[in-house]
């Protein structure tokens, strides 16, 4: 690897984004291509999500991103070669107001229009689907089958693996220094491995998305705010679908091996890149949990860590080509929401990169242009 | 024991158990065991002794070779390779023949 | 009170269900039939069967067995027939017919125009020391629990009799995750199809010939089995005795007819030792001596379930004819051609002769018994035909994209492949009912053989492997090329590198056993896990405690952290102080969300709307 000198395409991020994106632009045959990460693979926000794949957004365009993932997510055994345990046990979204419960009459009829199989839930018949969870103070829920969820560590390494088989470069534990720009155009990128000369910068660095962009100057509006995820001790299978409320903010799920991961958000969070955890957060998440699940009591957490949410402005992610600098371009600002939506980002923006346009799924409202007093719709759906 | 992975048959990865009572001892069983498969896969091998005091389980699994007699709440000579598990049932090895109840 | 049906079939089978179809079908409305049934599913043994079954695509040849009964069950319902489980016909009174209800209790009467009785065949028993200690099974009982229950009543089985069903469940229960220690089989010949006693061999399980069991051992239940030669009058050579360990044994000595409910029609029985004992006298079309009664499948004769099912109709259609006095003729003549096909081959010589002894003659012969001798064209990848005997079967024919495999008219021909059409699909690998047939390649430093696979583990490509021969004997060292994967019909083409010259003889492999020294206990994660993952080029711990899982379980990684820096440092020779730790994490022991709880709040969290989370729009 020490004797090359140039790549087409140099990715800054070794998460999911990164990854997916690097293995997109292989198979469209562009193989000289390097991500760079400044640690392991997946250290940053992918190697600490909950992992967790839905397509219940609120925004149409947003349902459709997700429905091309979750096409990209059933192949991935087939297409990457790496078993990333997906199983599509449904999303259960809670809803604890009236308010929300109308908005989800409404968004349940979009997504159903986009042909997304949605199920409306009274309280008694969620009491009668799932006998475990206790449903006082619940106005209604939704309920999509094809929802589910995954392992995002083994995505990661899937793609990367599959990245190396195909000739791409990978350089871990590496950090970027700086992007060299001439006439307004990128031309290399500088790292701890070395200098290498460039026509493609993209910025898939997460929670470090607005500092490294400062590298070429352009704000991409994104902030960093700690969340908290937690799990426990195995048991036995018997919960197969993610549980998630807006407006109880909450959400957990039961991997393969029979933990559950849990956690909620929290609104007094200032933005910073702070990856300490909090008792605070154990114990009003311990209350409202079991007082939902009640069979959790006994149940023993084993691990506490935290994550960041790249946070837009207005909660939806930031993709796109720079006009300011010739070929630079980003994908950041997921908000919590990257590993389910990055195979169709990728393959996007591996599009849009090589073509010029994408094929599959436009990604053109989720330019950082909307900003610009451009009036944008605001997801709802995120925790 | 139970079959976790089978390369044809699907074995569901979420099971809901109920429980019973064999010989004072809590066994789980799925909604679709018979009493004799959930003790089998519970480990429980023998479901009773003959009048000569030999250890009897099940030999057919069809209801047909009455090997497999076992008490349930009371009612003896139960064929348990035919006879789904119910929640809260007690079962009990039959000891030679059955006892009446009444 | 009692309830008046036209047509009460006894028996949810295969005879039973075709049986009822006809009927159904004929009156164009299923209303007045009733099929009554004892066990808790409906399809009689067909839920059980896990392989596929030959005969024609007509019959649902490769088609799975509990997939037929699903089929069959699912078309019964739609004709509007009631199907009654957990249900006995328990006698035939003078004046009326009995039905026990197990699940209400309750015993129910009834009246019919007709009776379809199709109550199949029980295992026979068998006398040796010891025979009634638990863990000593039915063949069919294993199969029931291991295919409905999806319980193993053993780890370590023994199996006494290699006739159809014996080499079906010793491969079952391989298939489930037991072991099978032996096959043992009184007579000189395994009784059952060579394609069965071969799938069987090739995993190196040993078919005893002339051997039989002679003591079950064991306190409260079996912990081993005697077994011993037999001599030409079938008793034990003295000196030859061999012990097992096993904790089961599978007894599967053959079945026999269960006549109680039909000779309380006044039917006729005769003892014909080739149809399996007592079988009631009837005629071509499956009427009884009595003008009424009418019977099928393994009850007339044991046999199998494909001809149960031919049965079933010929039985049916005929009792259609008298309910509404209209021909099928047609229908019932199409139906004994079927039967007369499938009766022509070697193995139904038996069936034949037992048929003749009640006046019913059916032929035999009329197919090619060649083995083909062209192997095909050496360097192309091609299919190979192990096909020894003369079975009704052809799905190789029907399945063959290009025609090039063919059988011919009588389906007990031996079939022969014309290679300039074979382009190499392994679509009739897939779909041999036998797993018979292989693929094979000739390249200039290897060959390549391709063997079906149905079992647990799927192979990973490259991964190395013992390559065994017809007999399961190891004769070399190989590796998986790659395994073609069939997630619908769940027969799979696993391709071997074999050595040059192996082509002919490597038919199976095995995965060398793994030496589990366990480096993280709680998710079982061995040394040779870890080394394997690091060769794939992972070498970051956080990397490789993400793919395996070590140090995610309860202990937090107490066990196996130190552990694992340790291979990680003797794989990649860098010392442990410049690996990167991975992170430590609160609580350091596992803590009950109750004893969270109990702490005091700072702030207290309810339900019901009031609560504030979420991400904020600025």
């Amino acid at each position: 690897m020490s004797e090359v000198k140039k790549y087409d395409v140099c990715i800054i991020g070794g998460g999911i984004t990164g990854t997916a994106l690097g293995y997109f632009l292989c198979k469209l045959g562009k193989t000289s291509i390097a991500i760079f990460e400044k640690s392991y693979l997946s250290s940053g926000s992918t190697g600490r999500c909950a992992g967790g794949i839905r397509q219940q957004w609120s925004t149409r365009p947003n349902v459709r991103l997700a429905m091309r993932s979750v096409k990209l997510f059933e192949r991935f055994k087939e297409d990457v070669g790496m078993d990333i345990e997906y199983k599509q046990g449904g999303y259960l979204v809670l809803s604890y107001s009236e308010e929300e419960a109308e908005q989800f009459e409404k968004n349940v009829k979009m997504q159903r229009e986009e042909g997304l199989n949605v199920e409306i839930l009274t309280p008694k018949q969620v009491s009668e689907r799932y006998p475990y969870i206790n449903t006082e103070g619940l106005v209604m829920a939704t309920f999509c089958q094809t929802d589910g969820h995954a392992n995002p560590h083994k995505a990661v390494i899937g793609y990367a693996q599959a990245i190396r088989r195909m000739g791409g470069h990978i350089y871990t534990h590496t950090e970027v220094k700086n992007i060299d720009v001439a006439n307004g155009k990128v031309i290399g990128i500088d790292t701890t491995a070395g200098y290498f000369a460039c026509d493609v910068v993209v910025n898939a660095s997460g929670p470090w998305s607005n500092e490294v962009s400062k590298l070429v100057g352009v704000d991409l509006l994104t902030e960093s705010y700690r969340h908290q995820i937690l799990v426990t001790e195995p048991l036995e299978n018997f919960f197969p679908m993610m549980a998630i409320s807006f407006s109880g903010n909450f959400y957990m799920r039961q991997t393969l091996h029979g933990q559950f991961i849990m956690g909620q958000g929290d609104k007094d969070e200032k933005p910073g890149l702070n990856f300490n955890v909090t008792y605070k957060f154990e114990k009003e998440l311990a209350n409202k949990m079991v007082r939902i699940f009640p069979f959790l009591k006994n149940v023993r957490i084993i691990r506490h860590w935290s994550g960041m949410y790249n946070m837009s402005p207005d909660a939806q992610p930031i993709i796109g080509a720079s006009e300011k600098v010739k070929g630079y371009y980003y994908a950041v600002g997921y908000s919590g929401h990257g590993f389910m939506v990055a195979p169709a980002v990728g393959e996007a923006l591996a599009e849009l990169i090589v073509f010029g346009k994408t094929l599959h799924t436009d990604l053109s409202y989720l330019d950082i242009k909307r900003f610009e007093g451009q009036v944008s719709e605001r997801e709802k759906n995120v925790v | 024991m139970r079959i976790k992975e089978h390369p044809i048959l699907s074995v569901p990865s979420e099971k809901t158990y109920l429980t019973f009572y064999f010989e004072g001892q809590t066994v789980y069983a799925t909604s679709e065991d018979t009493i004799a498969s959930a003790l089998i896969a519970n480990g429980f091998d023998v479901f009773g002794f003959t009048e000569h005091n030999h250890p009897r389980g099940f030999f057919c699994a069809i209801g047909k070779c009455s090997a497999c007699l076992v008490e349930v709440d009371g009612i003896p000579n139960v064929r348990a390779c035919i006879t789904p598990v119910r929640e809260g049932m007690h079962v009990r090895m039959q000891v030679g023949r059955g006892k009446p109840k009444w | 009170m009692v309830r008046r049906v036209k047509a009460l079939v006894v028996g949810s089978g295969p005879a039973g269900l075709t049986g009822a179809i006809a009927i159904a079908e004929s009156l164009g409305d299923g209303k007045d039939v009733v099929i009554i049934d004892e066990g808790i599913e409906p399809g009689g043994q067909l839920p059980k069967q896990t392989h596929k079954f030959f005969g024609h695509e007509g019959f649902y040849a490769s088609v799975r067995g509990f997939e037929i009964g699903n089929l069959l069950v699912k078309k019964v319902k739609s004709l509007g027939v009631e199907i009654i489980q957990q249900a006995t016909v328990t006698g035939i009174y003078e004046d009326v017919i009995t039905v026990y209800d197990r699940v209400n209790n309750i015993v129910n009467e009834y009246l019919a125009d007709y009776l379809l009785i199709a109550t199949g065949a029980t295992e026979k028993f068998l006398a040796f020391k010891n025979n009634t200690l638990p863990g000593v099974y039915g063949a069919g009982a294993v199969q029931t629990l291991m295919n409905q229950y999806r319980v193993l009543p053993g780890q370590s089985f023994l199996i006494v009799g290699a006739g159809n069903i014996g080499l079906i469940v010793a491969y079952q229960l391989v298939q489930a995750g037991a072991k099978v220690k032996a096959i043992v089989e009184a007579s000189s010949r395994v009784g059952g199809y060579a394609v069965h006693a071969n799938k069987v061999k090739r995993l190196g399980i040993p078919i005893l010939l002339k051997h039989t069991i002679l003591e079950a051992i064991g306190n409260d239940k079996v912990q081993g089995a005697v077994v011993a030669e037999v001599d030409e009058r079938f008793k034990p050579v003295p000196g030859t005795e061999k012990e097992f360990v096993v904790d089961a044994i599978c007894l599967a000595v053959g079945l026999q007819p269960n006549v109680e409910l039909v000779a309380q029609t006044g039917a006729k029985l005769v003892y014909i030792p080739e149809l399996g004992g007592y079988v009631p006298l009837r005629n071509e079309n499956m009427r009884t001596t009595v003008h009424n009664v009418f019977v099928a499948g393994d009850m007339s004769g044991i046999e199998e379930a494909t001809t149960a099912m031919i049965e079933g109709y010929i039985a049916g259609y005929n009792i259609a004819q008298e309910l509404t006095g209209k021909s099928f003729e047609e229908k019932i003549e199409k139906m004994k051609k079927e039967l007369e096909e499938f009766r022509r081959g070697p193995f139904s010589k038996k069936v034949r002769d037992g048929l003749k002894k009640m006046g019913i003659v059916f032929p035999e012969g009329g197919y090619r018994e060649e083995q083909q001798v062209d192997k095909g064209p050496i360097g192309k990848l091609r299919a190979v035909i192990e096909c020894p005997q003369a079975i009704p079967c052809n799905p190789c024919e029907t399945s063959c994209p290009t025609g090039a495999i063919n059988v011919g008219w009588n389906i007990n021909s031996i079939p022969q492949i014309d290679y300039t059409k074979c382009i190499g699909c392994g679509v009739c690998v897939m779909k041999c009912p036998g797993l018979a047939i292989f693929m094979v390649q000739e390249k200039d430093e290897y060959s390549l053989v391709g063997i079906p696979y149905e079992l647990l583990p799927i192979p990973d490509n490259g991964m190395k492997v013992k390559l065994l021969d017809r007999e399961g004997k190891d004769v070399a060292d190989g590796e998986v090329d790659h395994v073609v994967l069939n997630n619908k019909g769940k027969t799979h083409v696993v391709f071997l590198r074999v050595p040059k010259g192996y082509e002919d003889v490597v038919r199976s492999f095995r995965i060398p056993a793994k030496s589990d020294e366990f480096i993280c206990r709680c998710e079982e994660i061995t040394k040779e896990d870890i080394e394997r993952v690091i060769d794939m080029g992972i070498t970051d711990y956080e990397e490789l405690r993400r793919v395996l899982r070590i140090g995610m379980g309860p202990c937090g990684g107490k066990t196996c952290r130190t552990l694992t820096l340790q291979i990680l440092s003797e794989k990649t020779g860098r010392p442990i102080s410049e690996i990167e730790l991975g992170a430590y994490r609160p609580p350091t022991m596992p803590t009950p969300f109750e004893a969270v709880i109990k702490s005091e709040l700072t702030e207290k969290s309810e339900i019901s709307g009031s609560i504030q989370g979420g991400v904020k729009d600025e």
